[in-house]
């Protein structure tokens, strides 16, 4: 009987998971000694950081959507279908057409915006966090004149800690260079008490925003948005009018893993922070925005794991105890103005120093969403980072 | 603090920053006022974040009990 490996969810971490074991596992694949299989009910994989750049015009459809298939090893096993069980204690996963077994299952489900948290969200404005809203937001961009652009967090966890800082320095430079700025106000509201989770980047953040006549209102959780009258109304009893709202929604986790009863009360998937384990089974890893780990919800930490998840399974596979402990890395880009950015690199231990703004930044995290689908997609730096 | 009223216990140990502030919210969210919500935590940033966000939103900070490994944070809810 081969060893299968089970892949639940076909998006960054998943994809890569898949990917990278398939080359290391390459001859038994051919002999039939080990099966891949990702499930995913979607035929595209879409590059999500392009939704931040879409809105700008920086980036494009064609540059963010390839079909699964066409970036999955030519070994590797897709079905595309919805997993709607996963039993964890039966080894099985379940779909309306089938029953998979497993000897391994990785779950990369990822996380999606939950917008009836929050009354009057989905109406009341726009957001960067699908693709067709990503474009009704270039449109609203596009035909803004002047008035008051207010871009608020409205539910923490979500994905991309840093998107929102990015979004608001973005419209900065886009409004800079239309010569419209001095008619944009432009306004960051974020729940807690400093404009990002960790400190020492939040004091940075707050002196550029400070120094970029962004203006930041902290402490200030969304209740309710009224689209009639353009507000948005806090649980600490403020009110913030808009004129375009650009709202981030809060986010869950996927239904298949709360109908499985694996999912905390948030939606994420309970996990070993080092070995990645779904917290009590030692053949159920999870990865990526899922989880429940403490890290940013990115595509870099989703990389980082998938790493040690493939190397860990190919050790078991290949009878050496797998050892190999994710050190909660995580690298993210501050895209910090059209032209310019700075990079966050930590893990559990040290927290992130970035270093000053720059255009070489900038211009790599344009080449790096290129190199996404030929090399971290493809798992082609297997073991990369750790 | 008064241990004798009645108190509504969120442990939010092992969460991270803002994870312990965030249930807080979420449990005065529903909570009528009048009651008096302990959150446990073992993020240091809390005793920090907490009682600005009380008394941003006009809610009573109560106090910190200091726990091997955690703290008990207390907030009354006032509107
Ligand atoms: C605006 C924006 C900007 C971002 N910028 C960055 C950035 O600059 N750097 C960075 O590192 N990250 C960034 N990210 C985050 C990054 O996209 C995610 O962290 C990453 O995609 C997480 O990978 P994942 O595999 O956990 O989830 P996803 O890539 O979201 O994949 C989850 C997959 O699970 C599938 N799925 C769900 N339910 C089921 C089911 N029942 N059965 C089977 N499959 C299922 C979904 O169809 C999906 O394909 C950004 C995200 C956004 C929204």
């Amino acid at each position: 009987m081969p060893k299968k490996v089970l892949v639940v969810g076909g998006g960054t971490g998943g994809t890569i998971v898949a990917n990278n074991l398939a080359h290391r596992l390459h001859d038994q694949l051919v002999k039939g000694e080990v099966e891949i299989t990702v499930i995913d009910p979607s035929s595209l994989h879409i590059y999500q950081p392009a939704y931040l750049l879409i809105p700008f015009g920086i980036m494009h459809r064609n540059e963010a959507v390839r079909p699964e298939r066409s970036l999955l090893a030519e070994k590797v096993r897709f079905r595309q279908e919805s997993a709607t069980k996963i039993d964890l204690a039966n080894r099985a996963v379940y779909s309306d057409s089938t029953r998979l077994e497993y000897d391994y299952l990785v779950i990369a489900t990822g996380a999606k915006p939950d917008y009836s948290q929050v009354p009057g969200l989905e109406k009341a404005g726009y957001d960067f966090y699908t693709l067709d809203n990503a474009y009704k937001l270039r449109e609203a961009l596009g035909r803004f004149k002047g008035g008051k652009l207010v871009t608020a967090v409205a539910g923490i966890p979500f994905k991309c800690p840093t998107a929102p800082i990015e979004f608001a320095f973005l419209v900065d430079s886009y409004f800079t260079r239309l010569g419209l700025r001095d008619k944009v106000q432009v306004s960051y509201v974020y729940p807690l008490p400093r404009p990002f989770t960790i400190p020492n980047v939040a004091e940075e953040v707050q002196r550029m925003m400070e120094n970029r006549k962004i203006e930041v209102s902290l402490l200030f959780n969304v209740e309710s948005v009224d689209p009639e009258k353009k507000e948005i109304r806090s649980l600490e009893g403020e009110t913030v009018k808009y004129d375009l709202a650009v709202l981030t929604p809060p986010h869950t986790g996927a239904d298949v893993v709360k109908k499985s009863g694996i999912a905390d009360k948030g939606g994420w998937i309970p996990t070993d922070r080092y070995s990645l384990n779904v917290k009590g089974y030692d053949d159920a890893y999870a990865i990526g925005d899922g989880t429940d780990l403490p890290v940013s919800k990115a595509g870099s930490a989703a990389d980082f794991e998938a790493a040690v998840v493939a190397t860990n399974i190919w050790d078991d596979i290949n009878g050496f105890a797998p050892t190999l402990r994710y050190d909660g890395k995580v690298m993210c880009f501050i895209i910090t103005g059209i032209g310019e950015a700075t990079m966050l690199l930590f893990d559990y231990e040290h927290p992130p120093k970035p270093p000053p703004a720059t255009f070489a930044c900038y211009w790599y995290k344009l080449v790096y969403n290129r190199l996404y689908w030929t090399v971290t997609a493809k798992g082609m730096l297997p073991g990369f980072g750790v | 603090m008064n241990e004798q009223e009645k108190v509504k216990v969120i442990d939010a140990r092992g969460s991270f920053c803002p994870g312990p502030l965030m249930e807080l919210i979420r449990a005065v969210k529903e909570s009528s006022v009048g009651e008096i919500i302990e959150v446990w935590s073992s993020d240091t940033g809390s005793q920090r974040d907490i009682p600005k966000w009380a008394e941003k939103a006009g809610h009573e900070f109560l106090g910190v009990v200091h726990e091997q490994g955690y703290d008990r944070i207390r907030v009354k809810k006032k509107r």
